[in-house]
């Protein structure tokens, strides 16, 4: 166990957390849009910077890829902290002024029209939906794409992801909903990354449930299952 | 969102709100609806919850199953203590004796103590405005107490007090229509969900926190006690109630109706009675009534999604 304080109360971590996970389980507010505990921390959206006070030096750095450690300071709240939050905010809402998550986030640090040119993109670029395709799903079917303004998410040379088994794990985490998932009951459509997979239909009820190459990987990636256990929907299995 | 249930699951809040080891019955569902809601809401949430299964079951003195601050009131007030609690909280945040922060306030109460015994204090709540969520966990009887009818109880089946036998058919009177009362007091958000479709339940249930006003969520939770039924058919049960129209999922947001887990075509409501041992006694004149009146009241609900879409 090691003990640090997050605004002069004592907490607990284990060794290999982060503060952010600390201060969340133990109910300090620290807003956070690119942190997610089932994925490696990435530091991409600058909103949960805090002030870190360790052997004698306080800086201001992001909670969410900052080790524990012993004896360390942390202030959640402090004028420069909200300074720097205010400034991140003010540039996402540039960014994507009609993101209903950001505008509530601008409401709570009242931070007004931005001073920067406005833009109307829906995707901050946390990069959930990258890491999520990589750390979780393992199919690496998208990733980041140019450099600088040109940054985004996309498919490798922004063709059609031919790994992509449309599971919809990016649609689920995407903290801005900008990713979406159409079905009818012949087709699958991934909208943002243009995938769209055929439907296999359940030999027993009829209905369609899960993309033929969705069922094929799974198929590849598992062992000692019967093949035609692929063949019948989660309700008729 | 029910669509992505491969991997989605894993991205799911790990941490538990309504821990292990509580006395429920095998295959509860109920349980299952309030680890999801738990999950969904957080740590920052106070739960006022009525007497029913979910009091009985989890706080057995000196035990508790909760990991979040946990009230057990009357039957009848749960909706009046939650607003109260979110009311004296308002109060605290403002004189500054409580740091300002966003809790989520949730009253739970089973059929009974939503439809029948607590509709007044949730009327009431609805329409104050309070900014929190009722949750109605409806298996449909008294389970807590023996299997007793209440209003939520459907048509045909058999209860303790509603008993099947030569003369009455099990309960005669349909269902309250329950998420229709609680969207007739122009709240901004009601929904019904089911812990069959998780990913759905825990959608909707973030979706009633973010917004600010009342939200009313309705959970259908098979018993598989009361409802006669093997415990390992209760997931199935919620997914049959969906697929043949007797339950289905759907929002209203904001006076909009929307259908959320839309399965095209109705499966023959068979199905899901046949399986349960509360309908056994059924026969082929009252199926046959089950289903006119399960296809006329999703017919009903398509008009109100078709009237009120796009506006």
């Amino acid at each position: 166990m090691i003990t640090f304080t997050i605004d002069g109360f004592e907490v607990e971590g284990e060794k290999g957390q982060n503060v952010l996970q600390v201060a969340l389980d133990n109910g300090f507010d620290i807003p956070h849009l690119c942190y997610h505990e089932a994925l490696k921390p990435y530091g991409a959206c600058r909103l949960c910077q805090v002030e870190v006070t360790k052997g004698g030096r306080t800086r201001l750095t992001t909670s969410c890829n900052y080790p524990v450690l012993e004896g360390i300071s942390v202030q959640t709240n402090t004028e420069k902290t909200t300074r720097a939050r205010k400034m991140v905010i003010e540039l996402l809402l540039a960014r994507c002024p009609g993101v209903p998550i950001i505008k509530d986030l601008a409401k709570e640090y009242s931070v007004g029209e931005p001073r920067f040119k406005v833009d109307n993109d829906d995707c901050i670029l946390c990069g959930l939906c990258e890491r999520v395709c990589r750390e979780v799903v393992g199919v690496d079917a998208i990733t980041f794409l140019g450099r600088g303004s040109d940054r985004k998410v996309g498919p490798p040379l922004e063709i059609n992801p031919k790994t992509c088994i449309a599971c919809g794990a990016c649609v689920y985490i995407c903290p801005t909903n900008c990713i979406k998932l159409e079905e009818t009951e012949s087709e699958r459509t991934i909208v943002r990354w243009e995938r769209t997979l055929p439907m296999k239909k359940c030999k027993a009820c009829g209905r369609s449930f899960a993309p033929w190459f969705q069922l094929e990987y799974f198929g590849k990636i598992t062992d000692g299952i019967p093949a035609d256990f692929w063949d019948k929907c989660v309700d008729c299995r | 969102m029910e669509p992505a249930n491969v991997y989605a699951y894993k991205l799911v809040n790990r941490k538990e709100y309504f821990s292990p080891g509580h006395r429920a019955c095998q295959g509860c569902a109920e349980a299952l609806g309030v680890r999801l809601v738990g999950k969904a809401l957080g740590r920052d949430t106070i739960v006022a919850s009525a007497t029913g299964c979910m009091e009985v079951t989890s706080t057995p003195l000196p035990f508790t199953n909760w990991n979040v601050p946990w009230i057990h009131v009357a039957f009848e007030n749960a909706a009046a203590v939650a607003s109260g609690a979110e009311a004296g909280m308002k109060v605290l945040m403002r004189k500054g004796r409580v740091p300002k922060k966003r809790i989520n306030f949730l009253a739970m109460a089973g059929d009974g103590g939503t439809s029948d015994i607590g509709v007044q204090a949730l009327s009431g709540a609805l329409e104050r405005g309070h900014d929190f969520i009722y949750v109605c966990y409806d298996n449909e009887a008294y389970m807590n107490t023996g299997i007793q009818r209440s209003s939520a109880t459907p048509y045909g089946a058999s209860t303790t007090t509603s008993p099947a036998g030569k003369v009455v058919p099990g309960q005669i009177t349909w269902k309250k229509n329950m998420p229709e009362i609680a969207a007739a007091h122009d709240i901004p958000y009601v929904a019904t969900a089911c812990p069959s479709y998780p990913l759905d339940l825990i959608g909707k249930v973030k979706k009633g926190a973010r917004i600010k006003g009342p939200a009313y969520i309705h959970i259908l939770s098979a018993c598989p006690t009361g409802w006669r039924l093997p415990p390992e058919l209760a997931i199935k049960v919620g997914r049959l109630a969906v697929e043949t129209g007797v339950f289905p999922l759907y929002e209203v947001e904001n006076g909009r109706y929307r259908l959320s887990i839309d399965t095209g075509k109705l499966r023959p409501v068979e199905d899901y009675l046949k399986i349960q041992g509360r309908f056994r006694h059924l026969d082929e004149g009252m199926k046959e009534k089950i289903q006119e009146r399960v296809i006329e009241e999703y017919e009903r609900l398509r008009k109100k999604i078709k009237m009120t879409e796009g506006d």
